[in-house]
């Protein structure tokens, strides 16, 4: 997932210009002159805090949880999605009568991908409203808050984090329920070297959850013999990606592999096809939403597209079980997210601590043991009032932390048919093992 | 081939430059300071373009004309609302206060428009290739839009009544305001007229890509790097940097990674500057 920091633009700029004037003070006669004593020093403003945030205090019989998604920006629907299963398992937990800590109250917050947003608001959500975790940042937002998490002993989780800097930094009081982005690359690999190809060009948006994966992938697509006619990384942002195809439509790939957001995605696909290219494409996790066919017209990409992402085995009962209870169990990370609370609320109940300090005791305990099988937090806590331990097997798979905090993943792979995503091929966790 | 691909290319992000920038340099010229959220008015009619277009099923003509006369008005409007009433604190303070400005476009844009991506209801580009280039319609709109631009302000700026005192407010304000000439007039004509080109840029913005609501003012520093490459002055100046930045950016790609694009650029204005403190223009204004 990539993570869109664009607001420091706003500043950086400010800052540009001001040197600009100190510069070029006394040299350009049609500015308008000001007396010495009104310019500014060059600093910046402070910044003004936010408000704590509006909602109601806990109350004795609560425990609070964090929700610190993007509800705004590029990945804006992908929060939103995190945020309802989250609600969703609350939900659930609650009806259960909640953890021995009291029932879960969320409070939610907005970082727009923001990392300085993100800090700001979890701060808010530690100090102010006592959260014992904070789920859902992106894997911006997750590196930033890895300092705070364990400075406070907060527990902070991601379903869609996969950053491979959180493989060195996770582990402790840092989790997440999705696999890293280099099973995202393995993945890809996998995909392009099967399919046949004698040529693939490769478009990676500078981004490090982007291009470490693609690395991965080029590995093996390398290994496979395929020729890889262009590596390129580009910036988003940008009205037009022609530079950047121009080398990739001279040598005329088989297929394109497009590592890259909505924005910079839908503009790169519909240059490419108006410059000739009728090759397929694979895409990364951020271009498998429905609005793509609206953006770039489903005639483009149907049956040429194909879309990679981490997902959950619908094949297992859990999956299955979490379908038939949520509507919207098939969107992306949703399940993740699911299990993500699910996971939290278990290691309250089961620790005997209110605390995240508690949680990042258990957790990997409740996560996989060799102790009664659970798939819902109500069945979790008749287990652990039985005095048993147990093993919460999560709607997105098997939940094995590793040393970073990082679960094993399966991946899905869709193609674009009659303007929807429909899955073609499943490689599960056990493809990667080894 | 390749090469004159490239340049190509390059050639089209320059006249993309000069429509992003030839209003900002209007008004830092008539006003006195650089007004950063002009990028943001790139944002107000892109998205009103795409509302009247995609929403509303108007023409994309029709979308567009209507945007760049609501982004022309909406400049004004900001500019009487905020910076008239500090004008005499100058143009640090006010730069500052633009700043915030963009802040709060952006944020109105953020709320109104939502998450996700945008585009058009227009079809997809159709590509041309004259000797061996390939160059589609969006790409030659953008090429004519820029020569129509810069022809009809040099004229406008040399002809007019409302352009020749733009020029005399931007030469010197106080001997234009002694000599007659109505300052608060042709200070909101020059509003109207910057704010209308920063329209005409979104609407290009609005064809040529995908719109995120953080697009827009992603632009800013390409436009920074293309005013102050031109001398922060002069118009027809302006025309020349954004070809040479447009150019650099692309060409370099022959060579060079993309990812460096902007580094070309902003090395560019560096080496520049270095030979030639005061820009292209000059210390004096073309």
């Amino acid at each position: 997932m990539l993570l869109k920091r664009k607001r420091w633009l706003r500043l950086f700029a400010a800052l540009m210009a001001l040197s600009l004037i100190a510069a070029s003070c006394g040299d350009d006669e049609d500015v308008a002159t000001d007396p010495p004593e009104e310019q500014p020093d060059g600093e910046d403003p402070p910044a003004e805090e936010d408000p704590p945030a509006e909602e109601d205090p806990p109350d004795a019989g609560e425990v609070t949880i964090g929700v610190l998604v993007p509800l705004t920006g590029e990945l804006g629907e992908f929060g939103a999605i995190v945020a309802d299963a989250i609600e969703f398992g609350v939900g659930e937990i609650n009806a259960a009568g909640g953890t021995q800590c009291g029932t879960i109250r969320t409070v939610v917050a907005d970082t727009g991908g923001d990392a300085e947003t993100g800090i700001r608001e979890a701060t808010n959500m530690i100090e102010s409203e006592g959260a014992v975790a904070i789920l859902g940042p992106t894997s911006g937002v997750m590196v930033a808050l890895v300092d705070l998490a364990k400075r406070e002993e907060v527990v902070i989780m991601s379903p869609y984090a996969g950053t491979i800097t959180l493989n060195e930094l996770g582990g402790d009081f840092v989790y997440r329920t999705v696999s890293s982005d280099l099973g995202d690359g393995a993945a890809s690999g996998l995909w392009l070297s099967s399919r046949g190809y004698e040529s693939v060009a490769f478009l990676i948006q500078n981004e490090e959850s982007t291009i470490s994966p693609a690395e991965v992938a080029r590995g093996a697509v390398e290994g496979s013999g395929i020729d890889i006619t262009d590596f390129v990384v580009y910036n988003p942002g940008q009205p037009s990606y022609q530079a950047e195809l121009t080398t990739v439509l001279a040598n005329d790939p088989d297929a394109i592999f497009l590592a890259g957001g909505q924005e910079s995605g839908v503009t790169v696909i519909k240059e490419a096809v108006a410059g000739g290219f009728d090759g397929e494409w694979l895409f990364t996790a951020d271009l498998a939403v429905p609005e793509i066919f609206g953006a770039v017209g489903a005639e483009l990409i149907n049956d040429v597209a194909f879309v990679e992402f981490a997902d959950a085995d619908p094949s297992l009962p859990e999956f299955i079980s979490f379908e038939e209870r949520y509507d919207a169990a098939g969107d992306p990370f949703a399940p993740n997210s699911f299990d993500m609370v699910t996971l939290v609320a278990l290691a309250l109940e089961a620790s005997g601590q209110c605390d995240g300090s508690g949680v990042n005791s258990v957790i990997r305990g409740v996560a996989h043991s060799d102790g009664t099988l659970v798939s819902t937090f109500a069945e979790g806590k008749a287990a652990l009032a039985a005095g048993d331990s147990i093993n919460y097997e999560g709607a997105s798979g098997p939940l094995v932390f590793d040393e970073s905090g990082t679960v094993s993943g399966a991946y899905t792979i869709q193609q674009a048919q009659d303007g929807e995503w429909v899955n073609v091929e499943f490689y599960p966790a056990s493809t990667f093992d080894g | 081939m390749l090469f004159l691909q490239f340049l190509t290319t390059g050639v089209v992000t320059g006249c993309f430059l000069i429509l992003a920038t030839i209003g900002f340099s209007l008004t830092r010229r008539v006003e006195g300071f650089l007004n950063i959220a002009h990028a943001e008015l790139l944002g107000v009619s892109a998205f009103a373009t795409w509302w009247l277009n995609a929403e509303m099923g108007w023409h994309v003509v029709l979308a567009s004309t209507a945007a760049i006369v609501f982004t022309s008005v909406t400049g004004l409007f900001v500019a009487r609302l905020i910076y008239d009433p500090i004008r005499e604190r100058g143009p640090a303070v006010l730069l500052i206060t633009s700043t915030g400005v963009a802040f709060v476009i952006g944020g109105v844009i953020d709320a109104l428009i939502g998450t996700g991506i945008r585009t058009l209801d227009i079809g997809l580009a159709t590509s041309y290739e004259p000797f061996g280039i390939r160059i589609t319609n969006y790409q030659l709109m953008v090429v004519a839009l820029a020569v129509i631009v810069s022809v009809s302000l040099a004229l406008f700026l040399n002809r007019t009544r409302t352009g020749l005192a733009i020029r005399a407010m931007s030469g010197n304000p106080e001997l234009a305001a002694s000599r007659g000439i109505d300052v608060r007039t042709t200070s909101r004509a020059t509003w109207l007229l910057s704010s209308g080109l920063a329209g005409l840029a979104g609407v290009m913005l609005a064809v040529l890509a995908t719109l995120t609501t953080d697009l827009p003012f992603a632009q800013i520093l390409q436009v920074l790097a293309v005013a102050i490459l031109a001398g922060l002055g002069s118009l027809y100046a302006v025309i020349l940097s954004g070809l040479i930045v447009g150019i650099a950016m692309d060409v370099s790609v022959y060579w060079i990674p993309a990812g460096y694009r902007p580094l070309v650029a902003f090395s560019v204005v560096i080496l520049v500057l270095l030979f030639r403190p005061e820009g292209l223009a000059g210390t004096r204004a073309a």
